[in-house]
């Protein structure tokens, strides 16, 4: 093996050795160490000292905002201006309603869905004419002949059209990715205004948190926009106003 | 001579040239437009610099915090010296776990550390997966722009290669190419082990590293195999988690013009739970390879600010007509100028500080405001210094001369009377083969104004 510890100890050393020299012919001094900073929720990105007092404050950093009527409409409308699709749709029976005609409208058969509670529970209500995979056993080669993946979401940024999918809360990994069709189910109380709302509400426990905007994308050829190379063509959300 | 001999070549090179014209200035459009959507962009610019400045001023404690809050959450982090260190880590890993292909999603560090010879020398075969590299690495071709890797290629010269490569009907048709190349690496996405991917943001108070892309070819790379292992140059550390949100909300404004690029993985070590999707294992490799010494120096140290948006190609007047070829090296453009003398020393590349007009469109779009002008300054004032360029024995005396001249105010007039006298312009060969020279006024303002003086005082 390399001597992995022999190479950290030498970069750590030319490192201080630079700063030193650097502190040594006028730069900018190094001060006393550096307090690691509780960078919990809310901690402003311009603590750093950077002169900025133009900075804007973060949004309500408390449990989401919820669904002001301002929140749903520039989350939809940023998800149109992205390329994705959504549907708002009040209580489970209606999205149940509002899931088989996406996919129906796509022409989806063969349907995976996460683990999650309510995507079991929306995908056994959805009628005959699916194939209904079970993620458990699948192999990469089924996964790779589904036709729709439907996961939850656990937040929504409105002043982008993202959605943010935890690891620790579902299996949503491949499912929003592989399959050429991604519903994704969010509760309205989950929209935050900002992606640094958005930052400082995700969970940590996640190993993997991952932010969609809109469908698979490359413009590598001629800067031509194609939609759907690796990841889905189509990305649907499927937003769950509360009953009243 | 080798920039000098590319540059001309790629002038000559109309295809070429076309196709660098469209995308440079649509990129700069697009970028122009996404500015317009950011609500302080010079307030996010300052921050951003400054979160960079603090980090590289303690960057030996970063990396040990982000090391070591990335082992805590199940990583495992190596430190490489230099390139073949950092290829040798990845080779071992990769023969360790038996992997005969690796899918790779596009990493700058890896091209930097040509990583793909030396899986490649080890029988190990590496695919790039992102539709540009993998453009590239069917032609056999280096990639010649930081984000956009086949820019220089047009739809059609594409077409050819994937009728020839891939078997496909010969087709120009953007969305029938991207679906061939889909359908060609979902086979080897489904046969891989090992995935290897870059870096763009590793947060040190959690260990978390953060992967931007579009096409989800990352997300593929970092999800499917059983191993991951993500290669970062060690300046692409910042502080905190809350940090990220400056850095996106600037780099895929300034490198695509989006407002957001389509995925962002957030990565805190490997799976938790043995039911847990994603990989086994994840590595991640900690690489040197000259950066260090940069933080020498403040001129210098701003060089490891870069997050690599690539909006300094765009914008620079060379770049946008020779293309990232000529540079001849993995980093092209302003930046490439700047990056590639520190990185790979002066000797091979002494001629790249000077292929700038200095004229400052780099650092107007930079988004972390590397001032790259004064860095190309700094490297050609060191290209004489160590005499790293080819010896100019003439140019040395003139700029003495010239200084000697310049210093003494009588001299200097005398040498303005006489050249004027004898109607002669200075042999300055290079220098005024592409710039005009003005002939000698016929009297000098300070004759002019002692004249001057003289009548005003004679009033």
């Amino acid at each position: 093996m390399i001597r992995t510890a022999d190479a950290r100890r030498e970069i750590l050393r030319a490192i201080r050795e630079s700063l030193a020299e650097s502190a040594a012919g006028g730069g900018a001094a190094r001060e006393g160490p550096v307090e690691p900073r509780a960078a919990g929720p809310g901690s402003a990105v311009g603590s750093t000292g950077s002169a900025d007092p133009g900075a804007k404050p973060r949004g309500s950093t408390g449990p989401a905002a919820g669904a002001s009527k301002d929140v749903v409409s520039s989350f939809t409308e940023r998800l149109a201006a992205v390329g994705a699709q959504c549907t708002v749709v009040r209580g489970e029976a209606a999205a149940a309603h509002a899931l088989a005609d996406i996919l129906t409208d796509a022409a989806a058969r063969r349907v995976v869905g996460s683990d999650a509670p309510l995507v079991q529970r929306l995908l056994s209500a959805l009628g005959d004419g699916f194939v209904r995979e079970r993620l458990e056993g699948l192999s990469r080669d089924g996964l790779f002949a589904c036709d729709a993946g439907v996961t939850t979401a656990q937040w929504g940024i409105a002043e982008t059209g993202t959605l943010v999918l935890e690891s620790a809360r579902e299996k949503n990994r491949l499912l929003s990715l592989v399959p050429p069709i991604h519903v994704a189910l969010l509760s309205s109380t989950c929209l935050c205004d900002s992606l640094g709302d958005a930052l400082a509400r995700m969970s940590r426990a996640s190993h993997a948190i991952t932010l969609i905007t809109g469908p698979s994308r490359t413009s590598d050829i001629e800067l031509t926009l194609v939609v759907g190379v690796h990841g889905p063509q189509v990305v649907h959300v499927l937003l769950l106003e509360e009953e009243p | 001579m080798t920039f000098d001999r590319n540059a001309r070549a790629a002038l000559a090179d109309g295809q070429l040239r076309s196709a660098l014209r469209q995308a440079t200035t649509l990129f700069g459009e697009r970028r122009r437009e996404a500015l317009a959507t950011a609500p302080d962009w010079e307030g996010a610019r300052n921050r951003a610099r400054a979160i960079k400045d603090e980090t590289l001023l303690h960057l030996d404690r970063y990396l040990e915090e982000f090391s070591a809050n990335a082992e805590r959450a199940g990583a495992r982090v190596h430190w490489a010296r230099d390139a073949a260190e950092a290829c040798e880590v990845i080779g071992r890993i990769a023969e360790q776990r038996g992997a005969r292909t690796v899918v790779k999603s596009k990493s700058m560090t890896s091209e930097e550390i040509h990583l793909n010879a030396a899986l490649a020398a080890r029988g190990i075969e590496p695919v790039e997966t992102d539709l540009g590299e993998y453009i590239v690495q069917l032609a056999g071709e280096a990639p010649s722009h930081i984000v956009a890797p086949a820019i220089h290629k047009t739809r059609r010269q594409i077409g050819a290669l994937f009728a020839d490569k891939l078997g496909i009907e010969p087709s120009d048709d953007v969305a029938k190419l991207a679906a061939a190349a889909r359908r060609a690496l979902r086979r080897r996405f489904a046969e891989a082990d090992l995935g290897v991917s870059g870096v763009n943001f590793a947060v040190a108070e959690t260990g978390t590293i953060l992967i931007l892309e579009n096409e989800g070819n990352a997300r593929l790379t970092t999800s499917l195999p059983r191993t991951h292992i993500a290669l970062m140059g060690i300046e692409k550390v910042i502080p905190r988690f809350a940090d990220l949100e400056v850095f996106l909300q600037l780099l895929p404004r300034s490198g695509t013009g989006q407002v957001l690029t389509a995925y962002q993985s957030l990565l805190t070590g490997a799976k938790r739970r043995p039911e847990d999707e994603g990989p086994a294992e994840l590595h991640i490799v900690l690489l040197d390879n000259g950066r260090s010494g940069m933080l020498a120096a403040p001129v210098t140290r701003q060089s490891l600010a870069c997050i690599r948006c690539g909006a300094c190609l765009n914008a620079c007047p060379v770049y946008r007509q020779i293309g990232g070829h000529a540079y001849g090296s993995v980093y092209p453009g302003p930046i490439g100028a700047v990056l590639t003398p520190q990185l790979f020393g002066l000797g091979r590349s002494s001629e790249l500080p000077y292929a700038s007009s200095l004229c400052g469109a780099c650092r107007d779009v930079c988004p972390v405001k590397i001032d790259i002008p004064a860095l190309l300054l700094h490297l050609r004032a060191e290209v004489v210094a160590t005499r790293a360029g080819k010896p100019r024995l003439l140019e040395r005396l003139a700029f003495s001369a010239y200084a000697a001249v310049m210093a003494r105010p009588r001299l200097f007039e005398s040498v303005v009377r006489l050249a004027r006298m004898l109607r002669v312009m200075l042999p300055l060969g290079a220098w005024t083969k592409w710039r005009d020279l003005r002939p000698l006024a016929p009297r000098s303002f300070r004759e002019e104004w002692r004249t001057r003086l003289r009548h005003e005082v004679a009033r």
